[in-house]
C-alpha cells in the first residue's frame, strides 16, 4: 500500500528518461508511451483516495513509505496525509488534462517538451509528497529549473529575456530556502519534517525569527507576491499556452502548498503572531492583490492579462489563510482549487484561440465568438467564473473569503477582494466584447466557422475536446460545490488542531 | 563564530554582485559565489575529526565524522552546476539576439 506513494513519483521520473530512448526506437510510439504513463499516474490517484477515503474523513490519515528501509531520523520519507493528498490528487488529473492537451497542441520539439513536463510532474508530486525539509529544497529547484527550460521552450529573444529573470529569481529564492534548511539543520540536528514540528519550539526566539524571515522571503519570491512580483507575468506568457496553463494554474498552487505546510504544520500558525508578522502579511498579500488587477487592467495582451489577475487571486488566497480561521482556511483551500480550474481552462481555450486571433492583442479578438462559437463559450465561462457570477466555482470561494474577512473583523480587507472582482469585472468582459463584435467590412459577409487550423485534425479534437472537458469540470463543480465541504474541513481541522 | 562572519561577507558579497553588476556572466558568477558560500560554510562548521562513517558492531557512533552535512552539500553542488548551466546557456541564446550581453538588453534598451 504505501508503495504507491512512490509509484506517484516514480512512473513519471521514468517516464521522462523513457521518452528519449522511445524517440530513438521509433517517434511513433511516444504517443502510447505518454497517454499509457498519464493513465498509469491518475489510476495510481484514484486507487490511493478509495483505499483511503475512510481513514481520510476520519482525519486519521497518514501514510509512510521509508527510502531504503532507514528510518525517518536517518533516512528519508515520503508522507501522505490528507493536505498533500488533495493537492497530489489535483496534481495529478490536472497534469493528465494538460498532457493529453499537449499532444494536439505542441507541434515541434515534442520529445525535449514531454521530457521536461514528466520531470515537473514528478517534481511536483514530490514537493507535495516529501516528509523531509531538504527534499523539499530539492525538488522545489528541480520545479525551477524545468520549468524555467520549458518557458524557453519558443526559443525567441522575449522568451529568452523572461527565462533568465524568471530563473534568476527562482535560484535567489531557492538560496533563501537552502540557508534556512541549514539554520534548521544546525539546531535540531534533524530534516525530518515531523521531528522538526515537535522540536521547533526549543529553538531560541531569534533564530526562529531569522529562520521564519528567510522562509517567507523565498516562498514570496517564488509565489510572486507583490515586492517579487515582476518577473512573473512575463514568464507566465511568453510560453506556449499548455505550459502557462501548467505554470499560473498549478505551479503557484504548489507553493502555496509549501507555505500552508511550513506555516501551519512545521512552524505553528502562533509563531507568525508571536513574532508580530500576520497582520502586516495580511496586508502585503492584498495590496499585492489589488496591484496584481490593476496591472491586468493596463495590460492589453490577453496572456499577460491571465497572469497578472493570477498574482492578484493568490495574493487574495495568502492574505486569506493567514486569518487562521476555519471559515478562512476552508475559502482559502476553496479558491485554490477553484482558481486552479478556471485558470487552467482560461489558458488552454486561450491557447486555441490564439490559432484563430493571430496575435495577443485585444484588438485581434474582433469576431472571434462568430469563427470558433464552441471554445470561446468556454472562455466565456472561464471569464465569468474567474469574476464570480454565482453557479460557477469562482463565486462560493469568494463568498467564503469575503465573509471570513468581516467575520474577523477586517471589513476594508472584504471591500478589497470586491473590489478586485469588479475590476476584472471590466478588464475580462473587453475580451467577450470584442470577441462578439465585428468590424463593419466583416458584417456583409457572413463570417463562416474556420475548419482546421492545427496542422492535422486529430490535433485539433484533442485540444477542442480537453477544453470541453475542463468547462465541464468547472461547471459541475460549481453545480455540485457541497461536495468538496466535507473533505476540504478535515483538512482544515487537521491545519487548526495541529 | 568566524565561519559564519566568513559566510555572511561571502554570501552578501555575491548577491551585491547581482544587484550592482550589469554583465549577465558577472550575474552568474555572482549566483555561484552565493552557493559556494553557504556550501563552505556547512561543511566547515559541521566538521569534527573522526574516522568514515560506517556503521557496523563496534563503531560508536560519537567517533565517526557526520555524513548528512556532506551528502548534502554534494546534493546542493549537482543542483548550483545545473543551474548555472542553464543560466549559461540562455546566456549564449541572448547573444544570438543581441550584441552585447548586459542587462540593458533585458530592458529593451539595446540591441
Amino acid at each position: 500500500m504505501e508503495l504507491n506513494i512512490l509509484l506517484l513519483i516514480l512512473i513519471p521520473l521514468v517516464t521522462a528518461f523513457l521518452i528519449p530512448l522511445v524517440d530513438i526506437i521509433n517517434v511513433k510510439i511516444r504517443r502510447f508511451v505518454i497517454i499509457s504513463s498519464v493513465l498509469a499516474e491518475v489510476l495510481v490517484s484514484l486507487f490511493i483516495i478509495i483505499s483511503q477515503y475512510n481513514l481520510f474523513l476520519a482525519g486519521k490519515l497518514d501514510l509512510r513509505y521509508y527510502l531504503g528501509g532507514w528510518s525517518s531520523m536517518l533516512g528519508i520519507t515520503l508522507a501522505l496525509d490528507s493536505l498533500s493528498l488533495i493537492f497530489s490528487i489535483l496534481i495529478s488529473f490536472s497534469l493528465a488534462l494538460i498532457i493529453i492537451y499537449s499532444i494536439g497542441f505542441i507541434g515541434h520539439h515534442e520529445g525535449k517538451y514531454y521530457a521536461l513536463i514528466f520531470l515537473i510532474l514528478a517534481a511536483m508530486q514530490g514537493t507535495v509528497l516529501t516528509g523531509d525539509i531538504f527534499n523539499l529544497h530539492i525538488f522545489i529547484e528541480l520545479i525551477t529549473i524545468t520549468s524555467a527550460a520549458l518557458v524557453a521552450f519558443k526559443r525567441n529573444r522575449e522568451g529568452i529575456e523572461a527565462t533568465l529573470k524568471y530563473i534568476i529569481y527562482g535560484v535567489i529564492g531557492g538560496l533563501f530556502f537552502l540557508v534556512a534548511v541549514f539554520l534548521i539543520y544546525f539546531n535540531l540536528g534533524s530534516l525530518n519534517i515531523g521531528i522538526i514540528a515537535s522540536n521547533f519550539a526549543q529553538i531560541n526566539i531569534k533564530m526562529k525569527t531569522t529562520i521564519i524571515a528567510l522562509f517567507l522571503t523565498s516562498i514570496l519570491i517564488k509565489m510572486g507576491i507583490f515586492p517579487f512580483h515582476f518577473w512573473l507575468p512575463k514568464a507566465h506568457s511568453v510560453c506556449p499556452s499548455s505550459v502557462s496553463a501548467l505554470l499560473s494554474g498549478v505551479l503557484l498552487k504548489i507553493y502555496l502548498y509549501v507555505f500552508i505546510r511550513l506555516f501551519w504544520d512545521i512552524f505553528g500558525f502562533g509563531l507568525l503572531k508571536e513574532v508580530g508578522l500576520d497582520y502586516f502579511m495580511i496586508y502585503l498579500a492584498l495590496f499585492s492583490s489589488i496591484i496584481g488587477h490593476i496591472l491586468a487592467l493596463q495590460a492589453d495582451d490577453v496572456k499577460k492579462m491571465l497572469a497578472y489577475s493570477s498574482i492578484g487571486h493568490v495574493g487574495m488566497i495568502v492574505g486569506v489563510l493567514l486569518l487562521n480561521t476555519p471559515t478562512a482556511l476552508y475559502g482559502g483551500l476553496l479558491h485554490t482549487i477553484s482558481h486552479l480550474l478556471l485558470k487552467t481552462t482560461l489558458f488552454l481555450t486561450v491557447g486555441y484561440l490564439i490559432q484563430y486571433t493571430n496575435g495577443h492583442h485585444v484588438a485581434d479578438f474582433h469576431g472571434v465568438a462568430y469563427r470558433n462559437p464552441g471554445i470561446f463559450i468556454a472562455f466565456t465561462l472561464g471569464i465569468l467564473g474567474m469574476i464570480g457570477i454565482p453557479p460557477l466555482p469562482g463565486f462560493y470561494s469568494k463568498w467564503y473569503i469575503v465573509q471570513a474577512f468581516i467575520e474577523s473583523g477586517f471589513v476594508l480587507a472584504g471591500v478589497l477582494v470586491i473590489g478586485g472582482s469588479i475590476i476584472s469585472l471590466f478588464y475580462y468582459l473587453r475580451f467577450i466584447y470584442r470577441g462578439y463584435s465585428l468590424l463593419d467590412y466583416e458584417k456583409k459577409i457572413k463570417p463562416q466557422r474556420v475548419g482546421v487550423v492545427l496542422s492535422a485534425f486529430y490535433r485539433e479534437r484533442i485540444v477542442t475536446d480537453v477544453s470541453y472537458v475542463m468547462t465541464s469540470l468547472v461547471v459541475f463543480s460549481g453545480l455540485f460545490i457541497w461536495l468538496f465541504k466535507q473533505p476540504l474541513m478535515v483538512v482544515v481541522w487537521a491545519l487548526i488542531g495541529g | 563564530m568566524f565561519y559564519h562572519f566568513i559566510f555572511i561577507l561571502l554570501f552578501m558579497l555575491g548577491l551585491y554582485t547581482i544587484l550592482v553588476q550589469d554583465n549577465l556572466i558577472k550575474l552568474v558568477i555572482g549566483l555561484t559565489i552565493m552557493e559556494a558560500a553557504i556550501f563552505l560554510w556547512v561543511i566547515a562548521t559541521n566538521y569534527r575529526g573522526g574516522i568514515i562513517p560506517i556503521l557496523q558492531p563496534g563503531v560508536i557512533e560519537a567517533d565517526v565524522v557526520n555524513p548528512i552535512p556532506h551528502a548534502l552539500i554534494l546534493t546542493g553542488i549537482v543542483i548550483g552546476a545545473s543551474t548555472t548551466a542553464l543560466l549559461l546557456t540562455l546566456v549564449i541564446e541572448i547573444n544570438k539576439f543581441a550584441t552585447v550581453i548586459t542587462l540593458d538588453v533585458l530592458k529593451g534598451l539595446r540591441d
